[in-house]
């Protein structure tokens, strides 16, 4: 049972570059990924939109992993900038989960 | 029997018979029938050349019937009954035997067995046309004035559209006011406001002096037949009037699904239908609120009343998608999203059918923060109360069945068409209903606003679910028909009604029973009590034929003794060698 949680969703929504709420779900860019991860991009953005932080943090490893090769966002059907938005969730664990911040 | 001159014309068809086959053969094994003056083929018979052959034949030989073995008579009955016409000979002496769709074409790898059923075939048209009788066509003076039953969008847009051609309407609406549910509603997808459109046309109507609207008023009896309809309608004081017309349309709308008490949480106040929603947001201006406490969270539940289970408790479950919903549901988050832009939609679907372009009403809703869930038709939803909230649990197919738990303050079920409880209309007009409890038209794609009850046209949501500009679009499409038929001055019946031989009827009232159109009635001829045809409305269906217990009905022009005629012929051992 996940919890969806609206304060993540806000403070995603914060960002004017993050776009990914425009996935429609077709699954082209996972398809496409030469990683070849389960995760992304696809299931990812679900558990953003859906304000699943913690499933979000717990898999850091796998955000991290991306090559933003960009082949995803060729494809997307969306035009979703997803290699930007990856960059921006990277940014965000960065802030919350390791308490970087911007000297 | 008199002596009757009949010919035969065997067509080719440029060889789609010939090729299949041997209509020399064919001409041969018939030529020597009893009754058969001439017989010849033609390359194509509905050609204009072999049109003034026949013609001429007609005049040489002095036939006084006809049979031409060619095509389906769906193509060009009308073709060769306009012929005979032109020469003279009475259109209903003619036979059309069909030795294409019905023969050629369905044989076309036994060229043997292809030719003897084409002899058998037109053996049979011979025979039937044997004892074929002049008959006349019924012609009907048509009234030009057309009835409109429902003063919605759809019946108000058709009234004037009839007014416009020229007719004088008369519309009348069961409710107090115009505009069924458009008028409570206001920003509509893709664009515009209900309520105003309602007020455009009402003003519009009002200034026609050739439209006549009768509001609180019902259809309570309709005698007469296509073209010449006298209908009664109850009025708002009471009193009845008697109207004449032509044509009728129905354009009556439907009612939204109702869900039943606990149906996603329905009952409890933060739990809506979408229709109710839809009135909310024309109604109030400001910030949302349920109980008094601000709208947060909203999830979007959808099919809620459509495309239900054949398996499911519910006693007659709609199976059918009510089509404008989800184009109607995104529009409205789109509505919410514009007057508070913090409130977090969540869109629980089975199928997006956001057609055509509404995809684009969808797309801009994901852009702007409206996220959907997927889920499997045999787990829907679940509604639960949580602390003055409400909680809803989903399992989210996309996302590899994750079960999500989604705190919302309120809950909107996108709720499907149901049809309109009208029993007395349906009486009245003795429309065909279908099985989704919808009007009946005669086809979906070629025949969309008719019905088998001539001059009764079906249209907007009365047939079928669809959005308001489909509804128009239906009813303009009534408009045309109607129009067409009225201004037209006359309507043509084919002469084939039942008759009674009062001789052999003992009244038991099994063919009044049986025929769908109301065209038998009781009379009392000579204090006998029989049954009688009204001939305008009798279509010659023929159902009333074999439930009479005393075989005292037929259909004039397929009498039972021309029809066991040509089943006799179709089974008479060939004369002609096969193969």
């Amino acid at each position: 049972m996940a919890r969806v949680n609206t304060e993540f969703i806000d403070e995603i929504r914060q960002s004017d570059t993050f776009d990914a709420s425009a996935c429609m779900h077709c699954g082209q860019c996972t398809a496409i990924c030469p990683m070849g991860l389960n995760l992304l991009p696809r299931r990812l953005f679900f558990y953003v939109g859906a304000g699943l932080e913690d499933k979000v943090i717990e898999n850091s490893e796998t955000i991290f992993s991306c090559l933003l090769c960009k082949l995803c966002e060729e494809n997307c059907p969306r035009d979703v900038h997803i290699a930007e938005d990856v960059r921006f969730l990277r940014n965000y664990i960065n802030r919350k989960v390791h308490k970087l911040v911007r000297v | 029997m008199k002596e009757r001159r009949i010919g035969v014309f065997i067509c080719h068809c440029g060889g789609n018979i010939s090729d299949y086959v041997d209509v020399e053969k064919v001409r041969k094994a018939v030529e020597n029938e009893p009754g058969v003056v001439l017989a010849k083929t033609q390359m194509f018979a509905c050609s204009d050349a072999a049109q003034e052959e026949m013609i001429s034949d007609i005049h040489e030989e002095n036939l006084d019937g006809i049979v031409v073995a060619s095509c389906s008579p769906k193509l060009h009955l009308y073709t060769f009954r306009a012929m005979s016409v032109r020469a003279g000979l009475n259109p209903y002496q003619y036979t059309q035997s069909n030795i294409r769709e019905q023969c050629s074409w369905a044989h076309r790898d036994d060229r043997p067995l292809a030719t003897d059923k084409a002899i058998r075939l037109v053996r049979s048209g011979i025979a039937k046309t044997l004892l074929s009788e002049p008959l006349t066509t019924m012609r009907i003076e048509t009234t030009p004035k057309v009835l409109v039953v429902g003063a919605g969008v759809a019946g108000l847009t058709a009234s004037l559209t009839l007014a416009d051609i020229g007719l004088p309407v008369f519309i009348v609406e069961r409710a107090p006011e115009v505009g069924g549910w458009t008028r409570k509603w206001g920003q509509m997808f893709p664009r515009g406001c209900g309520s105003n459109l309602v007020d455009e046309l009402y003003e519009m109507v009002r200034q026609r002096e050739d439209i006549t609207l009768f509001t609180q008023a019902e259809l309570v009896e309709r005698t007469g037949n296509v073209g010449d309809f006298t209908v009664k309608v109850r009025v708002e004081d009471g009193s009845t009037v008697s109207l004449e017309v032509g044509a009728i349309i129905v354009a009556t709308g439907f009612d939204t699904y109702q869900p039943t008490e606990g149906e996603f949480g329905h009952g409890q106040a933060g739990v809506l239908t979408l229709p109710e929603v839809t009135e909310l947001l024309a109604t109030n201006d400001g910030p949302l609120t349920v109980n008094g406490r601000p709208v947060e969270n909203i999830a979007y539940i959808y099919c809620v009343g459509s495309r239900q289970s054949e398996d499911s408790d519910v006693e007659k479950p709609n199976l059918y998608c009510s089509r404008y919903c989800c184009s109607a549901a995104v529009h409205t988050a789109l509505q919410v999203h514009e007057r508070n832009p913090k409130i977090h939609q969540f869109h629980l679907y089975r199928d997006m059918r956001t057609y055509g372009k509404y995809e684009l009403l969808y797309e801009e809703a994901c852009r702007k923060g409206s996220m959907f869930f997927r889920f499997e038709d045999e787990q829907p939803p679940e509604v639960v109360v949580e602390e003055g909230r409400y909680l809803v649990k989903v399992n989210g197919q996309l996302d590899g069945d994750e079960e999500l738990e989604i705190p919302v303050d309120l809950v909107v079920l996108v709720t499907g068409m149901v049809p309109r409880h009208n029993d007395q209309l349906i009486d009245v007009l003795k429309l065909p209903v279908g099985t989704d409890g919808f009007f009946n038209e005669i086809h979906p794609k070629l025949r969309p606003v008719e019905t088998v009850m001539d001059g009764v046209f079906i249209s907007g949501a009365s047939q079928g679910p669809k959005t308001l500009a489909e509804s128009v679009a239906s009813s303009l499409a009534a408009v045309a028909k109607s129009a067409a038929l009225v201004k037209k001055g006359y309507v043509d019946l084919d002469p084939y009604v039942a008759t009674v031989n009062p001789d052999l009827c003992l009244w038991c009232d099994k063919c009044q029973e049986a025929c769908p159109y109301g065209a038998i009635e009781k009379v009392t001829v000579a204090d006998k009590e029989i049954a009688h045809v009204i001939p305008s409305l009798c279509k010659g269906g023929g159902v009333c034929v074999p439930v009479c217990p005393e075989d005292a009905i037929e259909i004039t022009g397929y009498t039972d003794a021309e029809v066991k005629a040509m089943i006799d012929a179709l089974i008479k051992e060939s004369a002609v060698p096969v193969g």
